[in-house]
Formats: C-alpha cells, structure tokens, sequence
C-alpha cells in the first residue's frame, strides 16, 4: 500500500503509523463531562468503507495525516496534512459506545 | 533404454564440462543445463520418491512448475530441500541428494506404501488419529504414538538444523512499466513500453530470456525464434531505460503495485562472488505491470501417469531443443489437443522414433494431421492410454479404444512398446499473479482453462496468458501490451512475422481417463482421482473443502500442474459444468521463497545497535555490555573473579560512599521549543511547567488520555521558549509520537516544535558524598556551590575546553549531577571527569548499580510504568496537579482506577535472605506445592549494600495498608518459595538528606 | 576548542574493500560539518524564514517540498513542512541563526552533535541506497538538491542529493556506526573505498 503523503510524495505502507479513528474529537480540555471523555478515549467507528482515518509519516516528515481509505479495498481516496484538515466535517458517522 | 545427449542441438556448451554429484555418485553436465537436463543426459530417470506411496518418480517437466523431480542441496551442512531439479542450475562442485527414501533411492523400504494404498487415501490422518480414544488404535493418543514413524515415511526433503552462512539482501526498484516474463510476448511488451521512454523492468524467473522461443523451434522475423530473442534481449541491454532480472520469480502482487520479487543471484555458482548475495528480495513498485507469464500445460490422468518416463510435451520439446536431450529413443504421445503435436515432430527429428501418438479426440486439425503423417508411428485417433508398464522406468503403455463422448473405453487393450511418454492435456494460463490483484478467474470453455480474471490493479496481459496461444498473437498482443502499460498511444514498432503450424490450441474437454489403478492428479502431495471423488462422497463439495481433505495443490508446487486437472474431476463427480464449481483463489508466493530473503539484512551481524558517545570506554574498561532496546549499556564493569553481585554491590556501595558515575546518554531527549512550549507541557505533564524558572529543572509525570502513566522524566528550561525534555530510554519514541499527535491533532494552533535531540547530547550522572567537590575540581566557567547551584538548578561552563551544561538532579538518591556535553566531546568530558574523580575513590558504575540504588529510592522505571499503573498506584498523586486540565485528568479518576484495592507500589525484603527475582507473584499463603491467590508481583530486585538485604520493589493489592505485614514470594518456575516482609517503597534515605546536601 | 570524535570509531576503515578489481562501484565518507542546524517556521512564516537562510548562509532555497541547494562547504534542504536541515562545514552557524531567527518566525535547533553526515558516492551510489530504503533515488524522482525524509527499520535518514551520483545522509549519531557497517556491507559486492 502507498500512502500520498502530501509533503514527501507517494511512499510505502511501512513508513507509516496508524495513529487512529480520524472521527474522534477530542472535548475541551476543561470538560468535566465523563461520557464525552469515555467516547473520546474508547469509542470508534468501524466502518466497512470509506473511512476517516489518522496516519503519521512517522519514517518521513512524521507529519500527521488525515487519510480517506476504504477499508475493503485498501483504495486511498484523499490525503491531507490532519492539522489543515481539523476544522472540516469529519467524514462517517460516530457511533457512541454502550454507555454513552 | 534411457535417454541421451545429442550429438548437436540445444545451447548447452558442450565444450564446458560441469562436474557434480548426485546421491553421491559423480556426474558430469554442461554449461547449460540444469541438473534435470544433466541427469537426463546421463540416463537417469529416477529422481525422487513420492510423497506418501514412495513411488518412484521421474521428470515431469522442463520448468518451475515441476511437481516430480525435487532434490536437497548440499552445502557442507546447510540442507536447502525441495528444488526442483529443473529450477537447478549445475555448477562445478554441486552436491545433490534425492528426498524420501530410504535406504536408498533404487531400493526403497518405503515403498511398501504402495501396497497399503487404500489406508493412505484422502482424510486418513483425520479419521485415524483424531477424536475420542475407542480402543488402543484410534485417536489422539494413537498419533502420539505414530507421529515420529509417519514423519519419517512421509514428506518431502528434510530441512536442515545448520545455520545458513549466506548472504540475502533486499532491493526497491521503481519503474514505469514492469514486464513478467519474456517470452515473445514479454519481450514485445518491453521493447515497446522502453521505446515510448517508459523506464522498464523486465523481470524472467529462467537464467534464459526468451520463453518459449528459446525451444518453439518456430521462426520469428526471418530468425530462428531463439535468434530472434536474443537479438531482442541485446537491444533491451543497451538501453540505460530497461533493466534486465533474470533468474528472478515476481511472486507476489501487493497493492497499489508493489510486486515481491525473488532474484537467485548465485545459485548457480561454484562460490559467489565477493559481498554478492545468495537471493536478493526486490520490490519493485511499477507504474503498470505486463503479465507475460504464459502457461503451463497440464498432464492427463491416467492409471500409471506417474511412472518415469512419462513428461509432459511440452517439456519434451524443450529437452531436445534447449538442452540437446532425447527424453527417450521410442516415444509414445497420448494427447488431447493440437500442440503436442510439434513435439513429435520435434523428437522425430532429433532422432526419435515415434512409436504412436493416442488421442482421445476423433478430429484433428489438417496440421496435426500432415506433422502425423510424415513421423510415422501409429495415430491412434478416439484411443486412450490406460497404463503404464515397467519399473522405475516406463517400457510400454496400454490402450484402448476412447469415447470423447461420455469417456467410455471399449475394446482389448492393447500394448505398445515405448521408452517415453509424452503427455498433454491442454494449457492453463498462469494467472497467478493476475489472481492476487484481481477478481474471479473466467473459465473458458472452448480453451478449457481459467483465463486471466478482470484486474482490480494496473495491469494488463499479453499471449498465452490470455490464453492466446500462438506466437503470432502473443507479439501482437505483447506491442499492445507494452504501449499501453507505457500510457503511449502508439509506436513505430511492428509485429515480426511468425512461420509456425497452424495447430489449432483448443483441447478436448478430457482431463482423466477412468480405468483401474492409481491415477495421480497431485503428484507432489500423491492424490489420486479416487481421492477426489472420495472428497465427493464424504460431503465435500467446495474446492476450498476439498483442497483441505485432499491437500489437493498444496504442496511446494501449489499445484501448479494439479488445480484445474482436480477441479475438473471434482465438477464431473458433481455433475456440474466446472465454473460452478470454481478455482481457488491463488496467493502469495507464486513459487516457494527463502525466508533469508524475507529477513534479509535483518538477519545476523547487521542489525541496528544503538551506542552512546563513550560506548568504546565502557568495553575497553571492562564493562559487560547488555542491550536495552537497541540500546547497548554497560551492566557492570567487573573486576578480575568478581561475580555480577559482587561488581554491582560495589560499585553502588562506593557510589554512596565516596562517588559513582554513570552513563546516561540513551535517555530519550526531546527540545520542545516556541512561545506556547510551556503552556504545552502544562497540558501534557500532570504538573505545572509553566512556573518553572529559566535555568531550573522539574521531575514531571505523563499519562496517557485513558488516565494510566505514560511516562516520567525531567524537563529543564533552558530559555523562556526553550525546554529540554528528557524521557526513559525505553519511552523515548512512544512519547514522542503521542507529542506529536497532540500537536498535529489536537492542538495545531499551538506554536511549539519538537525535535529529538537525544544523540546531541552526551549525559553523565556523577553522583556520591564526593561528586561536588570532583565537579568544582574539572569544571571551569562556573560555580557548583548550592548557591549557584541549587537541586535542580542548572548551569553552563567547561570541562577540559569542552562545553558542559550541568543539572543538579539525583536518581540515585545521593548527591548528583548530570553533565551534558556535546556528543561528540562525550569521550573527552567523560575521561575529565573520570581522572578529576579518581583521588576521590570514584568508579564508573553500570545499570545493575543504577538500579540497586533506584530500588534502595523506591523511584519507578518501565517496570513499574507499565501500561497498567496511574500515578496514585506509583505513589505519584503528589504530582498531580489540581489548578489545571492535563491529559488523563478526567480518565485518571475513574471508579475503577480509583480502588484503594487495586495494586500499588511497595517494597519487599526477603526474610530467607535469598535473592527474589522480577516477576514472581506475591500470595499469602504458605503453601509452596499449590500458590494461590497472587497479590501482586515484584517488578525489580537486588542486595542493597545499604540494607545489607535482597529487597524488591512490588505492585501489591492494597499497598501501603500492607506495610509491616507478611507474605510469600512465589515464583514456581525458578521454584522459589519463601517469606518476605512488606514495606515502604523509600528503603534507604526516605527524607532524602543526602540529596539535598 | 575541542574537536568533535567521529562516531565511526573502529569500523572506520580507509582504503578498497570488497569486489573492488573491476572499480570502485562507491566512496563512502563521512563529512563531519562544522553545524548542523534545524530551522523550523511556523506556519505561513515560511518565506521569511527562507529568506533569513539566503540572508545568513548564502543559500537560496527554492520553493517546493523537499527542495534544496548546496555549494562546496554548505547545504540546505527541506525535509518536513516548514522544516529545514542546514549544514556548513565551518562551526558556528546555530548562533548566527539563532541571533537572526526571532520566535515569531520560528525555531533553531543545534544538531551538530546529534546527526553524522555520511556521505555515498560514485556510480553505485544509487544501487546500494536503494538496498535500504524505500524511495526512488533515480535523478529524475529525485533532483540534485533536493532532501527526502525516510526510514531504513529503526533508522531515520534525511538525504540531500548532492550531485548525479552522490547522496549525503544525515543519520542519528547513535545509529551511525550501525549505518555505517550496513552500508559498507552493502557496498561489498560493487567494490567500495572509504575515504
């Protein structure tokens, strides 16, 4: 698998590091709300699809990426640096865990 | 009668003699040929035993697909087994010996199996050995018993114990266009995409480019074909755009276009030459990729089809026109289709006698007919073999009359004399590449074989992979190829004109002729039809099931000649049309890889080591280096009969007496730079940052965002925006990279950078009663006094003209100082102080002592952050800050990690006065034979000089509530039984006076 | 002033190895510069920082991801977003930028110590890196100047081409004599010299 890392260009699977479900957002720091937390740290979405997904070059220029990967096909659909990327509408849908 | 070498023909080097040894006995070849061929040429036919039945077993055919003819290589000791005797290479020296016999090759103990026959069929091992134990014969118990002697009768080449001195080595290429194979079609394709400036690879698993137009006999071009490929081959060579990899199988096609290839750099050499690996591993990732690959031709199956003497066709031709070989004096063919016919002509003209070509069809092609009639021999038309006869060697078939219709034979059979038989059953593509980057495979029926199913990759096929059989077809189809995997649109090149018969490719759909004995569709793994309709008969009905029950295509050939000969005889058992029954999906590796090559240069002396600046001074002052990580950091340095007790008790001993100095370079370094740093550490330490002075230091915590410690260390602020953060060694990375994400991430509108500077700088704690005094004797430029130098100040100066930056800060619980330098002046600083403390008693002391007085402290490590502690578990709730959010903050309180019961760091002295060991459980109760109920286990161990004891550090449930109290160390493997008392974790120095001076 | 000690150490072995008798496939040596130094800009500080680099070290970089410049004694390439190694074989080069970098355009980090510059020469050079990582060394993927940031296992390289057939890597100290060795051993079947 090839990851387009919009700095170094396209490179190889093993340069990278998974770093996550790309849906998550993390509350604000002074939240007390214990749910939102729990969602935060343990809920993700498991989709059979394109996913949201948050990949570092972390055997290149260890940039942060948000990478759109079907996750039956292994296809890329779009790359971008994750830090330009934070303030667009997260792609997919959370789903909350059971105790939320 | 045998076969023989030729006086002329083929393009082995008859004036090169190649001497090697087979089963001991010596054999000479030419320069050329490959072990099948020399074996051949010296009359052997026998090359192995078969897998089960131990029956003798010949040659099948010329190439990669052989199922038959596997030998081991010898090298000294090292054993490589299961080469196929026509993928051999011989050399000068080549030492050979067959596989699954015994005593012998010849004479064959084993061969008995043969008799058993019905015992050995498919499922045997399952309905024997497995399930519930009736009776003394049956069941799990039963194998047991069996396993060492079915082991010993069963299988293919033993592989070896000694350790593999050759060399491997991996490879990337890039390319435009990736061409497998070479054959017409490959070549076609690469000349074209080179000559539209694409930068090609063109990738052939044979020594020899070319294909089958080194042994078609066909004309291309007004050439011989063999001609025409290396006129081809010598123009690709020229070009700085193509690179050429022969001896190199493409075996796996992985996404995006990142194909596995396997180069046999040196396998056909006496000796390799000077640093050239054995195999060399290539991926190659290609813009598009031509598949060329061609295709097998299929055997027929028959009762006795697997007796030496019998080959395939194709390979027969091969025989005579590559190598120069008659496979046999009297040749009999028995054929489905049109393209066996060129090998009679072929034979008959290189000195053969035809004894009769049996096809099973009624019509042949006008071609077929005219190559019949002028080789003489019997064509036996609507006729099949039914057996054959001989020993170890085939003297004669049997046949009889065949009906195409509904496979039904009639009529006496009737014999026939004949030294060789030549088989072919049709061709089936090599899709297997095709298979792993694409969707189902297509049955055609007219072909009778699986084509090359719809790409999920960019690729594109060319010639008898598509199933277009014909040298004509394959080079128009390998142009077009070629341009379009280039992305050009069109070339000056043109099609060379082909003289070839006009043979028509399309067989009879007859795989099996049904008369009685052992008819082999698997040679490789001895299953039998029978084997597959008994599959039927038991319930198994998907080609997946039946592969299982059967091993059907999964020995080291993966059934190349097996698969769809198999799923034909399964789809007739099922009275459906063979599509519906379907084909296995192929996988990686098309053809069997040396795991040397997959582990390549991360095999034997050239893994990374990771060295400190003054790593040379520790193994030249005797220290006994250990690795840590990657790492490599002195454990002791001993002196002359002292045990590693005896070194480290010392060494922490003097260490607390007068002075100690140790290197602590690995510790993970990470400059966290810009206006926002200190409001970043703020939000990741579970302490305050932000009040630190410029020039002052702070121990701080970490936790991960479930709550659970992450990491700990000392961060120093060198500048209003500047602070130096430093981790444990074994952290470094992981904290890094959680740093990082929460920047990228979470927080991008910070201004902070981080960047590893753990190899900048070289680190030395010197630490002792002495340590001050030896500082204010070497350093220059600064003051070490408490004044200037307060617990955790920091201050600038020089050692020896190098410049040094110095923080007061103690792990060992004396006073201490760590000195940073430069990394490159570490050695020269490191051997300042080192002389500036020798009249004062100081030695150099390793990670034993470090951790001795580490334990004497209670201070935690890895050991104890261990993915499974919060900081109230450590003892570390002091160090969480109430003023401010940071991450864990709001997890690090959950009920569950907020249980007093949960396990806490204590401390643990053994009252048997023997040494405890990390790991071990702690449980209540004294009873040695049955432990139960672990308390919690001990996570470092050592004698404290202080203590004069063996103590530990544990996680204990409850904790502190537990101080004073007794318990018992269990540690059943190391059978270590024994009381200790529970204590605080602080053992020595709890107000820590000594630190503050 | 005290010299710096090459991380090498014994397996610093000048003179031919390996299958030299038809030529020297490479040339490895280290180049042990006077600075190395990090430069990062914050975002859209970009330019600015570019421009200090020109101002202070003579080098004009040229736009675009990965690019870089480099003359007899100095060298600079991008290697990550904003972020740029800069080399002189002189010393002294991170307090000149430091003093001409203020924090609203970015950082300095001092890495003269931290990273060994090793650098592969000759007509091999491109066949023996390619045994180690995963990016296309070919001129035309991969222009004189131009850095590239990537990962042999364990092992971090940025890599500046510094002519058609010469790379300089600039590696973790700790890691080089490990890099070191490899690379040597890589270089046994093209014959190589070490200068």
């Amino acid at each position: 698998m090839l990851i387009n890392c919009p700095y170094c260009g396209p490179r190889d699977l093993s340069e990278f590091s998974y770093q996550g479900d790309g849906n998550r957002t993390r509350p604000d720091p002074a939240s007390t709300n214990q749910a939102e937390w729990n969602a935060y740290v343990y809920d993700r979405t498991n989709i059979a699809g394109d996913h949201n997904e948050i990949w570092q070059h972390a055997g290149g220029c260890r940039a942060h990426l948000r990478v759109t990967r079907n996750t039956l096909t292994h296809k890329i659909i779009s790359v971008g640096f994750a830090r330009d990327e934070r303030h667009k509408k997260p792609h997919g849908h959370r789903r909350s865990g059971a105790h939320s | 009668m045998s076969p023989r070498r030729s006086q002329t023909g083929g393009r082995v080097d008859r004036m090169r003699t190649i001497r090697f040894t087979f089963d001991g006995r010596p054999f000479t070849g030419h320069a050329g040929d490959t072990l099948a061929s020399a074996l051949l040429a010296n009359g052997v036919t026998l090359f192995g035993r078969s897998f089960k039945y131990h029956r003798p077993r010949g040659v099948l055919t010329a190439g990669i697909d052989e199922p038959n003819a596997l030998v081991t290589v010898l090298h000294g000791d090292v054993r490589e087994p299961n080469i196929p005797a026509t993928m051999l290479e011989i050399y000068d020296g080549l030492t050979v010996v067959s596989q699954n016999r015994f005593p012998t090759l010849a004479f064959d103990v084993g061969a008995a199996n043969q008799l058993g026959g019905k015992l050995l069929g498919a499922g045997f091992y399952y309905k024997t050995f497995m399930g519930p134990v009736f009776g003394p014969l049956k069941g799990t118990r039963f194998w047991m018993f069996c396993e060492y002697f079915i082991r010993r009768a069963a299988g293919l080449g033993r592989a070896g114990i000694a350790k593999d001195p050759s060399r491997y080595e991996r490879m990337n290429a890039f390319c435009d266009v990736l061409v497998v194979g070479s054959g017409p079609a490959g070549l076609m394709a690469a000349k074209a995409a080179a000559d539209s400036g694409a930068r090609v690879i063109l990738a052939e698993l044979e020594p020899k480019f070319g294909g089958a137009a080194n042994w078609s006999g066909e004309t291309i071009d007004g050439m011989a074909a063999a001609e025409w490929a290396s006129t081809m081959v010598r123009d690709l060579k020229a070009r700085d755009n193509v690179r050429l990899l022969p001896r190199t199988t493409v075996w796996g096609y992985y996404d995006d276009n990142a194909m596995a290839a396997l180069e046999r750099v040196t396998d056909h050499k006496s000796a390799p030459g000077k640093g050239e690996p054995r195999h060399r591993h290539w991926t190659i990732r290609a813009g598009s990729v031509v598949l060329a690959t061609g295709a097998f031709e299929r055997p027929l199956v028959f009762p006795g089809n697997d007796r030496p003497g019998v080959m395939l066709a194709s390979a027969a031709e091969r025989y005579a026109n590559e190598f120069g070989i008659l496979p046999g004096q009297k040749v009999a063919l028995f054929v489905n289709n049109d393209a066996a016919y060129r090998a009679a002509s072929t034979l008959r003209k290189a000195g053969a006698e035809i004894a009769a070509i049996v096809d099973v069809r009624g019509e042949i092609s006008a071609a077929a007919q005219e190559i019949a009639d002028e080789g003489g021999g019997e064509l036996l038309r609507g006729h099949a073999v039914v057996a054959t006869e001989g020993g170890k060697h085939i003297s004669g078939i049997k046949v009889q009359k065949f009906d195409l219709a509904n496979g039904a034979l009639s009529g006496e059979a009737r014999h026939l004399d004949a030294d060789c038989l030549l088989v072919s059953g049709g061709w089936s593509p090599v899709i297997h590449l095709a298979s792993q980057a694409g969707l189902k495979p297509e049955w055609n029926e007219a072909l009778q074989a699986f084509l090359p199913p719809k790409p999920t990759q960019n690729w594109v096929g060319a010639g008898a992979f598509n199933g277009r059989f014909t040298t004509a077809e394959a080079l128009t189809e390998g142009l077009a190829a070629g341009l379009s995997a280039a992305g050009s649109t069109g070339g000056t090149d043109s099609v060379p004109e082909v003289e070839a018969p006009a043979l028509d490719p399309h067989p009879a759909p007859v795989f099996e002729i049904r008369a009685k004995g052992k008819a082999f569709v698997d040679f490789q793994h001895d299953v039998t039809a029978d084997d597959v309709r008994l599959a039927y008969k038991e319930g198994f009905v998907s080609v997946e099931h039946l592969k299982r029950y059967t091993t059907l295509g999964m020995a080291t050939d993966q059934g190349k000649t097996s698969n769809v000969p198999g799923i034909a005889i399964m789809a007739d058992a099922l009275g459906k049309p063979i599509p519906d029954v379907g084909t296995t999906r192929f996988r990686p590796p098309f053809a069997p890889v040396s795991l040397g090559a997959l582990a390549a240069e991360r095999y034997g002396e050239v893994k990374p080591e990771r060295l400190t600046p003054m790593h040379d001074w520790h193994v030249e002052n005797g220290a006994i280096m250990y690795t840590a990580g990657l790492w490599y950091r002195p454990m002791i340095y001993g002196l002359a009969g002292e045990t590693v007790e005896q070194a480290y008790v010392r060494e922490a001993k003097t260490t607390r007496e007068a002075a100690g100095i140790v290197d602590v370079s690995t510790l993970g370094k990470i400059a966290v730079q810009g206006p926002d740093a200190a409001d970043f550490l703020d939000r990741v330490y579970t302490n305050m940052f932000s009040t630190l002075a410029v020039g002052k230091a702070r121990y701080g915590l970490m936790l991960r965002e479930d709550g659970i410690a992450l990491d700990d260390g000392t961060t120093w602020r060198l500048g209003n925006d500047d602070f130096l953060m430093t981790t444990t060694t074994a952290n470094a990375g992981k904290v890094m990279q959680h740093l990082e994400y929460l920047l990228d991430v979470v927080w991008p509108e910070l201004k902070v950078r981080l960047t590893s500077v753990t190899d900048q700088w070289a680190g030395a704690a010197i630490g002792g009663p002495r340590a001050r005094e030896i500082l204010a004797s070497c350093v220059t430029g600064t003051a070490v006094d408490n004044d200037t130098l307060p617990f955790m100040g920091i201050v600038h100066g020089e050692i020896a003209g190098a410049p040094v930056m110095i923080c007061r800060l103690s792990f060992s619980g004396e006073m201490a100082f760590e000195v940073y330098s430069g990394a490159g002046h570490g050695v020269h600083v490191w051997e300042a102080l080192i002389e500036a403390g020798k009249p004062f008693g100081m030695v150099p002391y390793g990670l034993e002592a470090l951790g001795t007085m580490r334990i004497e402290k209670g201070h935690v490590t890895g050991a104890e952050i261990d993915g499974r502690t919060t900081a109230r578990d450590l003892g570390l709730d002091w160090m969480l800050s109430k003023k401010k959010p940071f991450v864990g903050s709001m997890m690090m309180d959950r009920e569950g990690l907020a249980d007093e019961d949960r396990v806490r760091l204590v401390g643990v002295i053994a009252l048997d006065n023997r040494p405890l060991n990390g790991g071990a459980h702690i449980v209540e109760e004294a009873n040695e034979s049955e432990p139960r109920n672990s308390i919690g286990h001990i996570t470092a161990v050592c004698y404290s000089p202080m203590l004069g004891k063996y103590i530990g550090l544990a996680l204990v449930k409850g904790g502190k509530k537990r101080h004073g109290t007794r318990a018992f160390v269990s540690d059943p493997l190391r059978k270590r039984f024994g009381p200790v008392e529970i204590v605080s974790n602080h053992f020595f120095d709890p107000e820590g006076k000594r630190m503050h001076g | 002033m005290v010299d710096q000690l090459s991380p090498l150490g014994p397996v610093w072995r000048p003179g031919s190895h390996g299958n030299f008798a038809a030529g020297v496939g490479v040339v490895l040596s280290e180049t042990q510069p006077g600075s190395i130094v990090q430069v990062a800009a914050w975002p859209g500080e970009e330019k600015s920082l570019m421009a200090v680099i020109r101002t202070v070290a003579g080098l004009a970089l040229p736009d675009g991801a990965g690019g870089g410049v480099f003359t007899e004694e100095k060298a600079a390439f991008g290697f990550a977003p904003g972020k740029f190694l800069v080399v002189d074989q002189a010393e002294g080069l991170f307090a000149t930028l430091s003093a001409a970098i203020t924090s609203e355009v970015g950082t300095v980090t001092d890495l003269s110590h931290g990273r060994t510059a090793i650098c592969v020469a000759g007509p091999k050079a491109e066949w023996v890196l390619a045994k180690f990582f995963a990016i296309d060394f070919s001129l035309v993927a991969f222009p004189a100047g131009a850095g590239r940031s990537t990962v042999h296992h364990d092992i971090f390289a940025q890599i500046q081409r510094t002519g058609a057939s010469q790379f300089d890597l600039y590696v973790f100290r700790s890691f080089a004599r490990a890099v070191w060795t490899a690379l040597c051993h890589a270089s046994e079947e093209v014959g190589y010299e070490v200068q």
